[in-house]
């Protein structure tokens, strides 16, 4: 059974609910889906929120980094079958970000996409 | 870890509860010399919830309160993300982690992966201790009615965040959990069915009822969850220190 995160955030929904779950997004702009392709920088494989920076290359070859300071609790993404050896310091990815409304350079992570296709994406 | 198999009993007075069966005279012998209970024993995981009234509705001085803390406190502003613990009987419901019960004649031992928590219940005719401290979690004391687990909660320690399900130290918590089986695409699945009643008259107008269902997991295992490990990061950078990377040491 995949348990997603917009599970959780449909559960958020719910008046009571948050007492367990925990904050609101709306510090991010959840509509956007951006999308980024790079290396892994960071990786902190934790609870309640999974967090990892990219390093990026620019168009013009400098290289940026993008910051996901929260994302999916690692307990959930492993239990949705990813393997934290896939999204080590040094391995190329894909990821969908939201960007937090006061911090254009601070991202939700909505989806992580492995270089073999794979696709784990915590909120649709 | 203790891990109590369930007898073959066990077993089958939790199937005979779950079909509805009639004993036959042989097994209620058995039955009267060694009473046997469900066993809620195993790893399960939150599959719903459901409430009476939807909204409660709040004495006069919660609904000032309420108002006070609404003008004050963002949603943001989370104990959860504090790491302080949901508690009784927001645990019920709980967030979308496994939980693992181990029950004993004279006890259930609970333990929730989310956040860490733990809960006891003490069965009454096995001389349960007397309370100590108020806790998140409170002090639960159960006994058998039937097949259902009849478990009441008190001692609990305030918990005033309004918008979150709020309770006061008057909070009184009674739990009926029963074991069910349903039918879940084609397989037979135990769940386990738990309607709470909260009472706290110094907040809510009315008792409030929750029903909350776990479905058994066997297929899953605990994972450990430090809930602190963001803050302790936080910290460090507001720190300005950087831990040496273990990893990275050289090998003798």
């Amino acid at each position: 059974m995949k348990i997603r995160l917009t599970a959780l955030l449909t559960a958020l929904a719910v008046v009571a609910l948050p007492a367990a779950a925990h904050h609101s997004f709306a510090i991010y702009d959840m509509t956007q889906n951006i999308e980024f392709e790079g290396v892994v920088e960071t990786l902190k494989m934790r609870n309640p929120h999974m967090a990892l920076t990219l390093t990026v290359t620019k168009p013009d070859g400098t290289t940026q980094t993008v910051n996901f300071v929260e994302g999916a609790p690692a307990n959930m993404i492993v239990r949705m079958g990813l393997n934290p050896a896939d999204i080590a310091v040094g391995k190329p990815i894909k990821t969908i970000g939201a960007p937090r409304r006061d911090d254009a350079n601070a991202y939700f992570l909505k989806a992580i996409i492995l270089a073999d296709g794979r696709r784990f994406s915590v909120i649709n | 870890m203790l891990k109590s198999a369930p007898t073959t009993a066990a077993v089958a007075a939790a199937l005979i509860a779950l079909c509805g069966c009639e004993r036959t005279e042989p097994e209620a012998a058995t039955v009267a010399a060694a009473p046997q209970h469900p066993d809620f024993s195993g790893i399960y995981f939150p599959a719903g919830r459901q409430q009476d009234p939807q909204r409660p509705v709040y004495t006069p001085p919660a609904a000032a309160a309420l108002a006070e803390y609404e003008k004050a406190f963002l949603l943001d502003d989370d104990p959860g993300r504090y790491c302080q613990w949901p508690g009784m009987p927001r645990a019920i419901w709980g967030a979308p982690f496994a939980v693992e019960i181990q029950q004993r004649p004279q006890d259930l031992s609970i333990y929730w992966e989310g956040y860490g928590m733990y809960r006891k219940i003490y069965m009454a005719d096995h001389n349960p201790p007397e309370p100590v401290l108020p806790s998140a979690m409170g002090h639960s004391v159960g006994h058998w009615e039937g097949d259902t687990l009849v478990v009441e909660t008190t001692n609990l320690k305030p918990y005033p965040y309004m918008t979150r399900q709020a309770t006061s130290s008057d909070a009184h918590v009674v739990e009926r959990i029963r074991l069910e089986e349903r039918d879940v695409e084609g397989q037979k699945v135990k769940f386990i069915v738990n309607e709470v009643v909260l009472t706290d008259p110094k907040i809510y107008t009315t008792p409030i009822k929750i029903t909350g269902t776990l479905r058994h997991r066997p297929d899953l295992q605990l994972l450990e969850y430090t809930c602190t490990d963001a803050l302790w990061d936080e910290y460090l950078t507001k720190r300005g220190l950087t831990l040496p990377d273990m990893d990275a040491l050289a090998a003798p």
